[in-house]
């Protein structure tokens, strides 16, 4: 009798240990840069496709800004931004994935927001592009501010924030505006193209992207007014926090990168650079890096293999870009936006 | 008819390839000014540098002019969150400065008299110009401080978006005339620079 009970309750105890143990591995993952390192790859969850964030072409190569991001990530790690296996991943499936580790970072146009944290024990180290709901016009309607808009016709997608931010929006200005709302986005922008609506809303992202669908392009603008927030930023686990400092430090860099003007094209010159903030960038003083588990030249890597943040914005979405949207709100904080990183001291 | 048709024709591709020509020798190097050249209005203006209200987020008060040379780019500061932002072409390497001046002066069609260390650079050019299409000058000039640098007009579009000035700023002639009307003598001018390493 009594070695049975001692049996059951050391029964009980291995069964208890395994389940902590799972619990554990489920909830405490500390090793993302470790097994990142032994598969010689890190992988990222991108948008199955999106012009200017992520899209793969013909044969299966991936750009776009969300795309460069893990690829600056690989470029700190590896010195070789090609280390990046790319994970299409949907919208309603990505963060159940990231969880469950079939990537290490997503980078997925996500807006970080409290419950996405909460619910799934995610952590969005930083903001990487600052969206928000704006408005496209015909040029023809002289419109400057989204105050201007008193009276019109406005498309929007029926099921969105997007329609009850405009409801607020207009709302709060004691301004009036008849609704026209669709299920589709196909249908929402024939309705404008068609000139059914006089606006159509949208984040602003996106309006830029309907934009060049349009018969005649040239021919409607998008308002600099942006009225709601939508900050999209990568994704990560939480609970390794060595895994999202690199993730956090990554896009710090590309931003503080451009604030010191050290781009692709300079890096060399920037190597030897006497300017402090620079030489700490470059690796040339202190130990930064090496804190992060990482080599010294870590940014240098990110800054040679893929560029500052202003140069990742142009060449995908902005000046460079078919989308060409304007820096707006992820201009430089000292240069009329908001972006703005810690120093790197 | 159909003679007289190719000669046109003709003229046109010639024309043409003259343009395309000068405007990839604006990107590579320096384009010294070329008093006497009329503008060619037709030249569309990329994007980017056409000019365009904006989100500009600034302490400064409505009415400064920001200029971030890095950018080419020009702000009217409007409040409220937004600019007007106009494209222009900068100085080259070692005639780039940075700092705040005001707008002391002001003229229409200015004359142009090049001041003497332009002249050792680019000695063909003219000891005078009287205002004109023809003047790199162009349609307005606003005179900053005491300094020889001024934000102008040009009479040649196609280097909006370069940098190749002397140290002047210039806009295609129908931005310079619209920001002239909206900026009075005394206006605040910031230029900002690129940060060296």
């Amino acid at each position: 009798m009594r070695t049975f009970r001692s049996g059951l309750l050391i029964g009980l105890a291995i069964a208890a240990a395994i389940a902590t143990a799972a619990i554990t591995y489920e909830r405490y993952d500390t090793k993302t840069l470790k097994r990142t390192v032994r598969r010689d790859a890190v992988l990222c969850g991108v948008n199955t496709g999106l012009p200017g964030f992520s899209i793969p072409d013909d044969k299966g190569n991936w750009s776009g800004f969300d795309v460069d991001f893990c690829r600056a990530v690989a470029a700190a790690i590896f010195d070789d931004p090609k280390k990046v296996k790319f994970v299409p991943l949907d919208a309603n499936e990505r963060f159940k994935e990231l969880q469950s580790r079939k990537v290490d970072i997503l980078a997925r146009n996500s807006t970080w927001s409290m419950s996405r944290e909460t619910n799934y024990d995610l952590y969005f180290p930083a903001v990487a592009y600052y969206d928000g709901e704006g408005f496209m016009v015909r040029t023809s309607r002289k419109a400057d501010s989204a105050l201007d808009l008193g009276g019109t016709k406005i498309c929007v997608q029926d099921g969105t924030t997007t329609r009850l931010n405009l409801a607020d929006y207009f709302k709060d200005n004691n301004l009036n505006y008849e609704e026209v709302k669709f299920e589709k986005l196909e249908d929402m922008l024939k309705a404008y193209d068609e000139a059914k609506c006089d606006v159509m809303t949208s984040d602003v992202s996106q309006l830029y992207a309907l934009r060049l669908r349009l018969t005649k392009p040239n021919e409607s603008f998008i308002l600099p007014d942006v009225i709601s927030k939508e900050p999209l930023a990568p994704v990560v686990r939480q609970r390794d926090d060595d895994w999202m400092m690199i993730v956090k430090w990554t896009l710090y860099a590309m931003i503080n990168a451009e604030e010191l003007g050290v781009t692709s094209k300079n890096i060399d010159e920037a190597m030897k650079s006497k300017k402090p903030d620079v030489m700490r960038l470059v690796g040339n003083e202190g130990e930064y890096g090496e804190d992060l588990g990482l080599t010294k030249d870590w940014a240098a890597r990110i800054i040679r293999h893929v560029g500052n943040y202003g140069e990742v914005y142009d060449r995908n979405i902005g000046a460079n870009s078919k989308l060409k949207i304007p820096r707006g709100l992820n201009q430089l904080w000292n240069a009329g936006g908001i972006m703005y990183a810690p120093p790197l001291r | 008819m159909t003679a007289l048709r190719h000669l046109i024709l003709a003229m046109v591709a010639a024309v043409g390839l003259m343009l395309s020509a000068s405007q990839s020798f604006a990107q590579q190097q320096d384009v010294g000014d070329q008093p006497g050249l009329v503008p060619d209005d037709t030249v569309e203006l990329d994007p980017e540098y056409r000019k365009q209200l904006v989100l500009y987020r600034t302490t400064e008060p409505p009415g400064t002019i920001i200029i971030q040379t890095a950018e080419r780019h020009l702000y009217l500061i409007q409040g409220n969150g937004r600019a007007l932002r106009y494209g222009i072409g900068v100085g080259r390497d070692g005639f780039q400065w940075q700092g705040q001046l005001n707008i002391t002066r002001k003229a229409e069609w200015p004359d142009w008299t090049p001041p003497p260390e332009m002249i050792a650079r680019q000695p063909y050019l003219p000891r005078f110009m009287a205002g004109g299409p023809g003047n790199p000058l162009g349609a307005r000039a606003m005179y900053l401080g005491t300094t020889v640098y001024r934000i102008h007009g040009t009479n040649q579009p196609q280097t909006i978006g370069t940098a190749i000035s002397s140290g002047c700023f210039r806009l295609v002639n129908a931005d310079v005339i619209d920001l002239y009307s909206r900026v009075p003598v005394g206006t605040r001018v910031i230029v900002r620079q690129k940060p060296r390493l």
